[in-house]
């Protein structure tokens, strides 16, 4: 099925345009905080040892649904990637996007051959504090401590949250001088950023 | 021509190191001190002896400049200063580049272009206060005007030069242009999908689900008014997709709704 035709047909299973059966959220179960509880895996790491089932690093080359990944201990990893496996690149995408010298962190089941079966991916994700120097037209100029770094609004796709509300398109309400969190795609590279979210006061 | 121009070289040179002086020999130079890199050049005990020792020689230097009487040997010292200044911004772009440069204040600002400009027109400025044969209130009684735009404009261009002041005129001035037209203010109003994430991860429907869920959102288009979003899951071993209706207009959780299809295709309830 094309993902077009994916789409339309999960439309129809949790909208129930058709005849496919309707599933309202309350037919799944009991929504209490102990049986979701009751769900969660069981972590299987040691306290301060390496999570086998996460990986953090640079592609070093793509293949066929896998990821060649140098990480900082200069260890590599071998990452599948399904159609299942969510990929995050300023927005979901695709496996498709990953590109040579991407940043990557996965998330994963380590299969015996020591490679990870990756449930999510992400690339190029920064988390960064940083305060906000200057704004023009297309960028937010921000410092860090100290470092400078360029991080481009791409329109449609920047969102800001204030004082914790939900997330808007509105970045009117951004103030030079002011202290803000963003998450953002990094461009390999360089000190510029693709913003995804704004967090800030206002 | 010359000499009237050194006579207001006197006058710039000896304002600008006594004011830096006063940061150094001030109640906040300890704080300064340890973020300069002259941590890194004398050690940590010693860099507040250092910096305020610096402070005393910048002082002295600047009052001779601004004092009668008129000594060619004054200028000397402010350029021997300025070349000392420079080696020192060197040496922090080289070895210590996340350190501050503490010249003209205690904010932290690392040493880059700017402050190597600034440097060498202080040092330019020593070397043209050597051609001084008179002092310097005798260049502001020849020309007043032209005496007094000179200074202005050279403290501007050292203002201009300083990051350490960037907070008292770069940062209103910006902040003032933004409160009067946000650059921002067109971006086209959507509805991002970070809000739609955050509404699904406070309704009961993703909690009762949230156990199964394997990835992060692997997917989302829109459908009307609502915005569909999807992950993969496993129920009870089985792998399926879960699909989220969440509402586009306004913050309704509870009318959010899941289904769970396994990959064979049929909706697993």
């Amino acid at each position: 099925m094309d993902s077009l035709g994916r789409r339309r047909f999960l439309s129809k299973a949790v909208l129930g345009t058709t005849a496919v059966t309707v599933v309202g959220a309350s037919t799944i179960g009991s929504f209490a905080p102990e049986a979701v509880a009751g769900q969660r895996p069981k972590l299987d790491v040691e306290p301060g040892a390496p999570d086998p089932n996460f990986v953090d690093g640079r592609v070093r080359s793509l293949g066929k649904g896998e990821l060649l990944v140098t990480s900082a201990d200069r260890s590599m990893h071998r990452i599948h990637l399904t159609s299942a496996t969510s990929v995050w690149k300023l927005r979901p995408t695709t496996a498709d996007a990953a590109k040579v010298g991407d940043g990557l962190y996965a998330r994963g089941v380590r299969l015996p051959d020591g490679t990870l079966a990756a449930d999510a991916v992400w690339l190029n994700i920064v988390n960064l504090q940083v305060h906000i120097t200057s704004i023009g037209r297309t960028a937010l100029h921000l410092d860090h401590h100290g470092d400078r770094i360029v991080g481009h609004v791409v329109a449609g796709t920047t969102a800001a949250v204030y004082n914790s509300t939900p997330a808007v398109s509105d970045l009117s309400l951004l103030q030079v001088g002011k202290h803000a969190q963003v998450i953002g795609a990094w461009r390999p590279d360089t000190n510029e950023v693709d913003l995804a979210t704004v967090y800030a006061a206002a | 021509m010359i000499e009237w121009f050194a006579g207001t070289q006197q006058f710039v040179l000896g304002g600008v190191l006594i004011w830096a002086s006063m940061f150094k020999l001030g109640r906040r130079a300890p704080v300064a001190a340890r973020r300069s890199a002259l941590r890194k050049l004398v050690g940590e005990t010693r860099a507040v002896p250092a910096y305020r020792a610096v402070g005393l020689v910048e002082l002295l230097v600047g009052a001779l400049l601004v004092t009668p009487p008129v000594l060619v040997v004054e200028a000397y010292l402010a350029v021997a200063l300025s070349v000392g200044m420079l080696a020192y911004l060197a040496y922090a772009k080289l070895r210590a580049p996340e350190a501050g440069c503490g010249c003209l204040g205690d904010k932290h600002t690392p040493v880059r272009g700017r402050g190597f400009v600034r440097a060498g027109v202080l040092l330019a400025s020593g070397a043209l206060a050597a051609w001084s044969t008179a002092w310097w209130p005798a260049t502001l009684a020849d020309a007043p005007l032209a005496w007094v735009a000179v200074v202005v404009a050279q403290s501007a261009v050292i203002v201009a030069l300083s990051p350490e002041l960037d907070h008292r005129w770069l940062l209103p001035l910006r902040r003032w242009r933004v409160r009067v037209s946000h650059p921002l203010a067109r971006t086209p109003v959507t509805v991002p999908l970070e809000s739609s994430v955050q509404q699904l991860q406070r309704s009961d429907a993703y909690r009762s689900v949230v156990g199964a869920l394997r990835s992060d959102l692997l997917d989302s288009w829109e459908e009307g008014r609502w915005r569909l979003l999807t992950y993969s899951a496993d129920q009870d071993g089985v792998a399926a997709t879960a699909v989220f209706a969440v509402p586009l207009d306004g913050h309704r959780p509870q009318d959010i709704r899941v289904a769970l299809v396994p990959e064979s295709g049929e909706v697993l309830v």
